[in-house]
Parts: C-alpha cells; structure tokens; sequence
C-alpha cells in the first residue's frame, strides 16, 4: 500500500531505526511499510500517524493499493 | 502478572539456546534408553550447535531476532505463515506416504494418524479462533 511513511520520516530527519525504536518495531518492518510490501495493523497504523500527527487517511492510500 | 513473566523469559536471548540445548539432552536420553548412544550423541551436538548460532547472531541479526526475541507485528504474520506452510508439507509428505504405502499394501498407519491429528487439529483450531471471534 502506497504511504507517506517514507517522506514524513526523512522530513524529520529521522533514520529508520529511530522511527523503528519509536513505534516499538523492527527497522525492517519499516523499510516494508515503506516500499508498500507490507501493510501495518490497525494499531501500528494509528501510532505511526499519531507520531506524524496526520491521519490515517493522509498517510495510507488504498486507493492506489 | 504469569504473563508478563512468561513473556519477559520467551524474549530472553538465551531462551531459543537453552530450548535447544533441552531438546539435545531429551533427544541424546531417549537414543541412549533405545541403545544408540552414539547417534544421541551426534543429536545433541547438532541440537547445541544450532543453539550456538543463533545465540551469537540474535545480537547481529535483525532476522534472528525477529524469529527468537524481537518478534514484533510482521515477524508473527511471518512466523504464523511459515507455520502454515510448513504445516501444509508435513501433511502432504504423509499422505504421499500414505498413498505408497497403501498402494504397496502395507497398512500406511503412522501416515494414516498424522493425517488424521492433522486434519481434526485443523478443524478444532478453525471452530476454536472462530469461537473467540
């Protein structure tokens, strides 16, 4: 699923890693969220816009899935 | 509270090792009673050998980790998939088996019993997950 995970990170200036610590996950399932391999559950998905302060909507696009 | 505890022990990077180890001294006993001490021997070696490998790479590997201690969301979908896959070959090795050996006219009975634990474990797991919703 395509996303905003990617842009919103580096407009933080934040490392896979970091984002990984923070949202209590593996870098690894941050680079899959990233490049649209795996999509996150329900709850990874609301932390991770709460954490961008966007919506869910904003950050996912299923449209384009 | 048992939980929490039981959870705090299973992310412990020693826990895969030492299960490992375990499963040797039980595979190492049982060959031993059975008379073929050498090949429990040889069992426990490999057993404790792969418990070394994936204690040294649980600190380097993100992949070891997320199959021993640092399971998060995407290594359980991943893990309950390759369960399911694996499942899946165990049951169709058996009842390949089966199919020979019956065909052979041998009885096919351990293949037999795998296929059926196999089939009602599946249907009991199914109407159980359905249960809790």
């Amino acid at each position: 699923m395509k996303n905003l995970v990617r842009a919103l990170r580096t407009q933080r200036n934040m490392a896979q890693g970091q984002l990984a610590e923070a949202m209590g996950v593996s870098r690894q399932t941050i680079n899959s969220i990233e490049t649209g391999r795996y999509t996150p559950s329900l709850p990874l998905a609301l932390a991770l816009a709460r954490y961008f302060g966007v919506t869910v909507e904003e950050m996912f696009d299923d449209q384009g899935a | 509270m048992i939980k929490e505890r039981s959870q705090a022990i299973c992310r412990s990077r020693w826990f895969t090792p030492l299960i490992c180890v375990a499963a040797g001294i039980v595979m190492f006993a049982v060959s031993w009673l059975g008379g073929q001490f050498a090949g429990g021997l040889i069992s426990f070696a490999i057993l404790a050998a792969f418990g070394l490998v994936i204690l040294l790479l649980t600190g380097r590997s993100e992949t070891v980790r997320g199959l021993t201690v640092g399971r998060d969301e995407r290594f359980a979908q991943l893990d309950l998939r390759a369960t399911a896959v694996s499942g899946m070959v165990v049951l169709l090795a058996a009842l390949v088996a089966w199919l020979v050996a019956t065909a052979r006219g041998q009885s096919g009975s351990p293949y037999g019993w795998l296929l059926a634990v196999g089939g009602l474990a599946y249907l009991v797991a199914f109407a159980f997950f359905r249960w809790r919703g």
